[in-house]
């Protein structure tokens, strides 16, 4: 009785033994060699697979960043400089550091100032209203409001306003990897640099029809009167197709063009302090007043030799 | 009598045709009209005349703008007042050119008389560039150029024209009633069809609710000397007038997913556009005006219509001169209930493939909520391009399956709306399938922007 068990055991460990060494010369002799870095690299990442880089997944932006000669074609807008610094330490490349990025929406059409007039019945979807027809309000430009950038999100940063119609980015969760961006059939949504504490100038509209037409529409539309552009003393603003657009490089956020903005199509976001719009017209009366003084004076200058010569 | 009809697939909504009893009355001229340079396939024409023009009616205003695009022409006599950005039915921009009307004075050479003209140009190139100067394109809704259509690349040879009279969608009249008013100049205008063909067999093709435009055709074909010209009856059934189901009814050939209809020897062309054809090539009367019908399941029957209207016309117009657009309409649509257009805009003017004007209850145009599927297959045996709607739209909502998709044939699909009328959960099978198609014509045509660009490099190497 007890040989039987006893044999048992042995012939079982020992076949037990012989299959693991078979299975361990098989993985030495099969085994695929991998770079060690692409797993450290994937590590360092958020793993959100977003694809937000524009690559399939982390895993793939790690095995093509090891592979590759630079981090140029390499950025993770989910991890920002931070993730990107780790990734370079670990694989020995320099970068240049991104400022950091969010979404922001460029249409200000809430339901108080865009009359709906007519009523969409279709499948609750952006894409699909886009290739029916303009859309339920007289604005061919602006957001449809079926949310295709909400449910593009995989951060839950966004999330349609009941009250205005549009979607809104929750800035601490957005993460700039731009789903929504192409989630948006009217291209409406772009990545802008965030800017110090969060501040930003935006023209939240972009009807490039001709202003009577464009107001007609929303009371929020910017209808290309161009007042911003002259008024920006920093050559930020630059007028397209009767839209206005803010280079947010050049931008030095004075709210000049707020301020003088006739619809309210411009914005300033995340500002600590409300705009006092009279304050900042003053100014810029101000300083056209001086402009012009120093013009005249100008003018004056070059004219008066001539004067003389006529009074002799 | 020997009726056919296609194998797979289709659907049998109500008839609902209300105006089938109303004669064709000619539209007055109103005081401005708008044509588009978005009225066919293709490219947009683009506009030769200058503000400030006096234009006579039939004179040439924009030309085509690339090899499938057509001539536009003026449809009144007035003064060309602005040529700007304007909104289609849809409310999406085009540009558009204005015109005042101060006349109804037509351009020389343009033969207004109602004498039939039977006698067939002997050159098919002198009735192919006449059709092209008359800027004719395909009025079954497509809006294809015609003279494109016709003159087929060889080695591809028509083997027969199938004249388009099913008229399958519920509600439309409008080439009924020409068909009953003008059935001589459709067999004169199909002739010259076929002669610019090289001479194929010609079936005119009509559904058998319409016996009385089936007698009236016959008789105009009895008439007139024309060789292999016959009436083909159909069966009933939505969407006959699809090409591909009329080539499939009549001739039983498939045509090939990607393809032509050329390819199975087959062109097909809408009756009014033969009428089209005939005005074209034998009073040079170029392509300005369409029939319309004025219906809808909310309107009595004495104020319905089927109208001549003269293009550039604005819709509002129109509705103004029918009586105004009923109450109880919830939705009107351009075209037929099954393929046709929601407008959004009233004020967007007429274009060449306008056919109706169909206002419709809030009853029957509402959706049903959607429910799940449960797998009944009624949409796939519907569906008459034999795809699975229920499978693609279930890809299309998973998103990132294109090439699924394509395996499945989405490209294939016609847009009838067979899959969204005979699901019983109300599900939006249509609305889904169509972006997958267009998904699906992104990747086919990317590929082959790639191959093209792959096969340049390699010319360039050697």
């Amino acid at each position: 009785m007890t040989d039987t068990i006893i044999w048992t055991i042995v012939i079982l460990a020992g076949l037990g033994l012989l299959l693991a060494l078979l299975l361990y010369f098989i993985a030495q002799k099969f085994k695929v060699v991998e770079d060690p870095r692409i797993d450290e690299v994937e590590k360092a990442l958020p793993g959100a697979n977003c694809g937000g880089c524009g690559y399939a997944g982390c895993r793939d932006f790690a095995a093509t960043s090891v592979n590759d000669e630079g981090l140029t074609r390499h950025f993770c807008p989910v991890g920002g400089n931070e993730v990107m610094k780790k990734v370079s330490a670990i694989l020995g490349y320099t970068i240049e550091e991104k400022a950091p990025q969010v979404a922001v929406l460029r249409c200000n059409g809430s339901c108080e100032v865009r009359p709906v007039v007519n009523e969409y019945d279709g499948v609750k979807s952006c894409k699909v209203k886009a290739s029916l027809y303009s859309g339920d309000t007289m604005c061919p430009y602006g957001c449809l409001g079926c949310g295709d950038c909400v449910a593009a999100c995989r951060f839950g940063a966004l999330a349609m306003d009941p009250a205005t119609g549009l979607p809104v980015v929750d800035e601490t969760k957005c993460t700039a990897c731009g789903a929504c961006v192409k989630a948006c059939p009217k291209n409406l949504i772009e990545l802008r640099n965030k800017g110090p504490r969060g501040m930003r100038m935006v023209v939240e509209c972009r009807n490039n029809d001709k202003g009577p037409a464009a107001r007609k529409a929303c009371g929020n539309a910017c209808i290309g009167c161009g007042i911003c552009v002259k008024t920006c003393t920093h050559d930020a603003i630059v007028l397209e197709n009767n839209l206005a657009y803010i280079d947010f490089t050049k931008c030095k956020l004075c709210r000049e063009c707020e301020a003088v903005c006739p619809t309210g199509a411009i914005h300033g976001i995340n500002f600590p302090k409300p705009l006092d719009k009279d304050a900042v017209k003053a100014r810029i009366a101000e300083r056209n007043k001086a402009a012009a003084a120093a013009k005249a004076a100008a003018a004056a200058t070059a004219v008066k030799p001539e004067a003389k010569e006529e009074a002799k | 009598m020997n009726r056919k009809t296609f194998s797979i697939g289709g659907i049998h909504p109500a008839d609902s045709k209300f105006a089938a009893d109303r004669p064709i009355e000619v539209l007055p001229l109103p005081d401005k009209v708008y044509v588009s340079m978005s009225q066919c396939l293709g490219a947009p024409s683009k506009p030769i005349v200058a503000v400030g023009d006096k234009v006579l009616a039939g004179q040439v205003l924009a030309e085509p703008g690339g090899f499938i695009g057509a001539f536009v022409h003026s449809p009144v006599s007035g003064t060309v007042k602005a040529i700007g950005p304007g909104k289609d039915l849809a409310g999406n921009r085009i540009t558009q050119i204005e015109i005042d009307v101060e006349g109804d004075e037509w351009a020389p050479g343009i033969d207004l008389s109602p004498e039939l003209v039977t006698e067939l140009p002997d050159d098919r190139q002198v009735i192919l560039d006449k059709i092209k100067a008359a800027g004719v394109v395909g009025l079954g809704g497509a809006t294809f150029p015609t003279h494109v259509k016709l003159n087929p690349a060889p080695p591809a040879k028509a083997e027969a024209l199938l004249i388009n009279g099913s008229e399958c969608e519920p509600f439309l009249t409008s080439d009924y009633r020409l068909m009953l008013e003008r059935p001589s100049e459709i067999v004169v205008g199909a002739a010259l069809m076929q002669k610019a063909l090289g001479g194929p067999v010609c079936y005119i093709c009509i559904e058998d609710n319409k016996p009385k435009a089936i007698e009236s055709m016959q008789k105009a074909i009895d008439s007139l000397p024309y060789k292999d010209i016959l009436v083909q009856p159909l069966k009933k059934k939505y969407p006959q007038g699809g090409e591909k189901q009329l080539i499939d009814a009549v001739m039983h050939r498939q045509v090939k997913s990607g393809a032509l209809p050329i390819s199975e020897g087959a062109v097909v062309q809408n009756a009014t556009t033969s009428f089209a054809v005939y005005e074209a090539v034998q009073k040079n009367k170029p392509l300005v005006s369409n029939i319309m019908t004025i219906t809808g399941n909310c309107l009595p029957v004495e104020s319905q219509h089927n109208c001549l209207f003269r293009i550039g016309v604005p819709l509002s117009f129109i509705a103004e001169w029918a009586g105004g657009v009923p109450e109880k309409a919830a939705k009107i649509i351009s075209g037929g209930p099954m393929m046709g257009k929601a407008i959004a805009n009233l004020d967007a003017a007429t274009v060449k493939g306008s056919s109706s004007l169909l206002y419709l209850s809030e009853e029957v145009t509402r959706r049903r909520p959607e429910q799940q599927c449960i797998r009944c297959g009624r949409c796939s045996d519907a569906c008459p391009m034999g795809l699975e709607p229920f499978l693609l739209n279930k890809l299309y909502l998973a998103g990132g399956r294109e090439e699924e998709l394509e395996k499945n044939a989405a490209q294939d699909c016609i847009e009838c709306g067979c899959c969204l009328y005979s699901c019983p959960a109300g599900i939006p099978l249509l609305d889904n399938v169509r972006q997958a198609k267009v998904q699906v014509m992104g990747i086919i045509r990317a590929r082959a922007a790639a191959a093209k660009a792959a096969a340049e490099a390699a010319k360039n190497k050697n």
